[in-house]
């Protein structure tokens, strides 16, 4: 009897103790209770975050600014996409910002955010994202948070290894993700090994807004050039490009793009670039370009078409280029804080290569060649490599670094992020992501100062699944915020992001936030159509084209009434913004238009064509709530028929004029 | 030294011109949704505020509720009192150089006779700029007036409207404790 | 009567622990990684010389090989003619292996296994993982049920 009542407490303590140690289980595995990783994250009513992050926008071809550690969205600059919202791309101003050589391009893929630098320190001043798409890449002035500069990138099929800027800003750089004929021409697609050429590009004027062009080329063999960084430090002066289907098929390539042990990483040393330059051993291809800009004084977008690139060509510009093998296809390629090592994450391996830039240059030295293709010596794997970190995950994919001597290396197969030491190559922490991510970052992670010697990482990651409430077939993508300034790295927070986010950046939010613009000068602004007082407004007739010079102040519209409008006119609306205050936008939107509203910042000017197909009084009204009157913020336009004979007349209140 | 009381004169005069150097009145409002609140600064021959469009956002609050436009172009007194002020400065100078205690209290009674005269045409501005609303303003609080105090603060609607002297002011009282200051060590000069 | 409490508390516990186990792909979903398992895994090689015996992870844990029901294999094949042909071909290799010939390396169970459960026997079977290394991608989870996948199977049967 008492032997059957202790072995009564025997196993009720054991049951305790297992259901504890099941708790504890829980807990460990996150590291942290929930509540201290909420302390971790909250950000209280009207206190800011501590960084800006910005996102690509993946397939909707925009940029997200998100804060961090909040996770919380702050803004979506319109970059590659239309955007109804802003009237980006619908509004004269914008429209010649997606110009390129075919024509109109409503839509991209953004991919690669990457910031500024100086001194191979993110600099706040620029961001800059490539389209994956159409070729091209783009400027972000982070004074406006506006879109300010696009261009295009000839002799190129698909640009994804792009922006990735030289330690001082350079040169971005941008490289053919998809061989193609170059120049292009009609050839059989199977002639692929004979016809299909890669280009590496490097466009200059990063730090001068409005003066971006493409410096030169480089002709290299057709393969698909994958990701690329450009050295900093002891490396400054290379640019490291990845290369997969070094078996240059041309069908199933997720199979025959797959056979080799090992692909390239395309070494590029444009020091020397620079020089057969200037020495004119260039060829002058009559390849033509767009080039857009946007200006904050006149608030007009500008396209010009370009036309020419100098070309170099590997074989006949000895030292340009070297491949280093790396092997199963790798996907990013990246370069420590120091510039020493050079990462290759071979996305179809366990392991993680890394390369010596001091071995690297030792081997050139002494010519450690085992090949050449076209003119690139390939230099020997043994002679470059300098270690390799094992059974990291599955599918290593990119790797940024904190300011503590270890990289983090994101595994797409094994969902994980990987964190490894710099000196002796091992992994020293790993922790799963939720799920299959893609890339991650660290703000300052990629350049030679990681903020904070590295606080916090994001992982972006491709599937969602559970993480949040569903919403039918299709989710937003999920970034995850991690704590990594101990020893240990934590998971802080899941938010939803827009597109597919294909990277990001991060930047302390003093480098930027001083020096805001709050709004547009009147006094300054040079738009061609301009009003900057009521007594400026006016409408005149040019033939079919009717030009209105309006105003809008809270919270009126001058004129608010409009007539003599006929059916087939094109109706240009000028509406410039008078306010002088922060924050006051006011909207324009005209019943029937085909295009979208106007959404027009203090003391900027924006153009809506209007097109009106029937007679009729039309209602026009403000669509930014911007005071109590707002609603009262609306006006009418009076069409009348093609061939009435209507007057042009307008007012607003009792002054009222016409013809 | 027995030019000191002279000197202190004198320098006092020419002291008045400090106020082209700082707004004289600060009147600033403050709501939720203005953080760092609207300021206006009143100096003796313009208006501005912490920012260019200051004026013209405080106008369009304004217009809200009838009250007339802040037009420095319609404030004659923005163009007459620099006027008095160097006139005065001019005036007392010459008074320093005549080196006579009378005229040197009456200048210092003119000086505070015309800043009480001064506050008082501000008043009236205020009460003018207060009370003097359109009858077509958008709202309108019955027995609800707008002016401004003319020194603290008050609520106006959902602004807290707070009006101070600003540095300006300081040389005008600096001016004048001058000026006394010079007479009565004058004064005791001319008994001995 | 104490006794049958005792057997009582020993199936509570047993709950206990079992809960505590059932709850691991819970725990992993909320951040718990997994340290590697101690014991060597076994590998692909390993794995396979003793195919016989390997039942991969997931559901299925016995199928009984019956008569060839012709009915069941008619609709494996639509199933299979829909859901994976982008990928395999019955007797080539594509961007997958040929089930051709697959019951003289691969028990039904496997098989229907890596049907059904595609994600975790990339990642944790010996012969899955070999594959994943091998094709260099995890095999796309067509949402089969296990009527569907066992319908393949017997389509299998007739190649």
């Amino acid at each position: 009897m008492r032997s059957t009542t202790f072995i009564f407490a025997l196993l009720i303590t054991a049951s305790l103790f297992i259901y504890s140690g099941c708790g504890n289980g829980n807990s460990t595995g996150g590291a942290m209770s929930h509540s201290s990783a909420a302390e971790k994250v909250y950000v209280a009513p009207g206190e800011y975050d501590q960084y800006y992050e910005f996102f690509s926008g993946g397939f909707s071809g925009q940029v997200t600014v998100h804060g961090l550690p909040s996770g919380r969205l702050l803004k979506t600059i319109p970059v590659f996409s239309v955007d109804g919202e802003k009237g980006y791309g619908f509004n004269e101003e914008t429209k010649p910002m997606l110009m390129t050589t075919y024509g109109f391009v409503p839509w991209d893929d953004s991919h690669h955010p990457k910031l500024s630098q100086t001194e191979g320190v993110h600099d706040g001043n620029f961001l800059f994202i490539n389209a994956n798409n159409t070729p091209r890449i783009a400027r972000i002035d982070l004074t406006t948070f506006e879109t300010t500069e696009i261009i295009e990138i000839p002799n190129s099929g698909g640009s994804h290894a792009s922006p990735y800027p030289t330690q001082n800003t350079e040169y971005l750089v941008a490289a053919t993700r998809f061989s193609v004929p170059i120049p292009q021409k009609d050839v059989p697609i199977d002639s692929y090994k004979e016809n299909f050429k890669g280009t590496f590009t490097f466009i200059s004027g990063g730090q001068e807004p409005g003066e971006m062009d493409i410096a030169f080329q480089i002709l290299a063999p057709g393969y698909d050039y994958d990701l690329a960084h450009c050295g900093k430090g002891v490396s400054h002066g290379w640019t490291f490009f990845t290369s997969y289907n070094v078996e240059q098929a041309n069908t199933l390539k997720e199979k025959n793009a797959s056979q080799y042990d090992k692909d390239y990483i395309a070494a590029v040393n444009w020091k020397k670039a620079e020089e057969y330059i200037a020495q004119g051993k260039f060829k002058e291809w009559p390849s033509e370009y767009y080039h857009n800009y946007y200006s904050d004084k006149t608030h007009t977008g500008t396209s010009t078409k370009m036309k020419g690139v100098k070309v170099l060509i590997p074989s006949e510009c000895p030292g340009l280029v070297y491949y280093l093998p790396t092997p199963k296809s790798p996907h990013g390629v990246d370069v420590s804080p120091t510039g020493e090592y050079i990462v290759g994450n071979g996305k179809l391996s366990a392991d993680l290569t890394v390369h010596s830039f001091e071995k690297m240059l030792a081997a050139i030295e002494a010519k450690k060649f085992d090949d050449e293709i076209d003119g690139i010596p390939v230099l020997n794997y043994d002679a470059v490599h300098v270690g390799t970190v094992e059974m990291g995950g599955l599918g290593p994919l990119h790797t940024e670094f904190d300011g503590r001597g270890h990289g983090y290396t994101s595994f797409f197969i094994s969902s994980e992020v990987v964190k490894w030491s710099l000196e002796t190559f091992e992994v020293v922490d790993r922790i799963p992501a939720y799920y299959s991510i893609g890339h991650l970052s660290i703000p300052g992670g990629g350049s030679m100062k990681p903020w904070e010697n590295g606080k916090y990482l994001i992982a972006m990651n491709k599937i969602t699944k559970d993480r949040y409430l569903p919403t039918g077939p299709e989710l937003a993508h999920s970034a995850q915020l991690y704590d990594i300034s101990g020893d240990k790295m934590e998971l802080l927070l899941d938010f939803p992001t827009m597109g597919e986010p294909h990277y990001a950046q991060g930047i302390l939010a003093s480098k930027i936030m001083d020096k805001q613009v709050k709004f547009f000068r009147l006094e300054e602004n040079e738009h061609k159509y301009k009003a900057l007082t009521e007594a400026d407004t006016k409408v005149v007739r040019k033939g079919k084209e009717v030009h209105i010079y309006g105003t809008m102040i809270r919270s009126h519209f001058a004129p608010d009434n409009i007539e003599g409008i006929k059916v087939g006119d094109k109706v240009f609306w000028h509406i410039t913004n008078l306010e002088q205050d922060w924050d006051v936008p006011h909207g324009l939107a005209v019943m029937g238009a085909n295009n979208a509203e106007l959404l027009i910042m203090p003391g900027q000017t924006e153009t809506l064509v209007w097109e009106p197909k029937a007679e009729g009084v039309y209602p026009f009204y403000c669509t930014d709530f911007c005071s109590a009157l707002h609603q009262e913020m609306q006006g009418y336009i009076r069409v009348s028929a093609e061939n009435a004979n209507t007057k042009m007349k307008w007012r607003l209140g009792d002054e009222a004029f016409g013809e | 030294m027995r030019s000191l009381p002279k000197i202190l004169f004198i320098l006092g005069s020419v002291l008045l011109l400090g106020t082209f150097l700082s707004p004289i009145w600060r009147i600033t409002l403050e709501a939720p949704q203005y953080p760092k609140g609207i300021t206006m600064y009143i100096w003796i021959n313009k208006l501005g505020g912490d920012e260019p469009g200051t004026l013209q956002n405080i106008n369009i609050l304004n217009h809200y509720v009838g009250m007339k436009m802040i037009e420095p172009e319609s404030i004659p007194e923005l163009k007459y009192f620099p006027k008095v002020i160097i006139g005065m400065a001019l005036l007392g100078v010459i008074f320093g150089l005549i080196n006579n205690k009378k005229l040197w209290i009456t200048w210092g009674i003119i000086m505070i006779i015309l800043g009480i005269l001064g506050i008082y045409d501000f008043y009236l501005w205020e009460y003018d700029y207060g009370h003097n609303l359109s009858d077509e303003a958008a709202i309108k609080v019955p027995g609800q007036a707008y002016q401004p105090p003319l020194f603290g603060s008050k609520m106006l609607l959902n602004f807290n409207a707070i009006s101070y002297p600003y540095y300006g002011s300081i040389f005008i009282g600096l001016s004048l404790i001058l000026s006394f200051v010079a007479s009565f060590l004058k004064g005791k000069q001319d008994i001995n | 009567m104490k006794s049958k409490g005792a057997i009582f508390l020993a199936i509570v516990v047993v709950a206990f622990m079992s809960a505590c186990g059932g709850g691991s792909g819970d725990k992993e979903k909320k951040g718990k990684f997994a340290p590697p398992p101690k014991a060597k895994p076994m590998t692909y090689e390993e794995a396979q010389a003793d195919w016989k015996n390997q039942k991969g992870r997931g559901p299925i844990t016995k199928v009984e090989l019956g008569e060839l029901d012709a009915e069941m294999a008619k609709k494996g094949e639509d199933i299979y003619v829909l859901k994976c042909t982008a990928c395999h071909a019955p007797d080539k290799e594509k961007l997958g292996p040929a089930p051709t010939g697959i019951f003289e390396r691969r028990t039904p169970e496997w098989i229907m296994n890596m049907i059904l459960n595609p994600e975790e026997m990339a990642m944790k079977d010996p012969i899955g993982r070999g594959l994943l290394m091998k094709y260099n991608t995890v095999m796309a989870n067509q949402g089969l049920t296990e009527d569907d996948a066992r319908a393949v199977l017997e389509y299998f049967r007739t190649l």
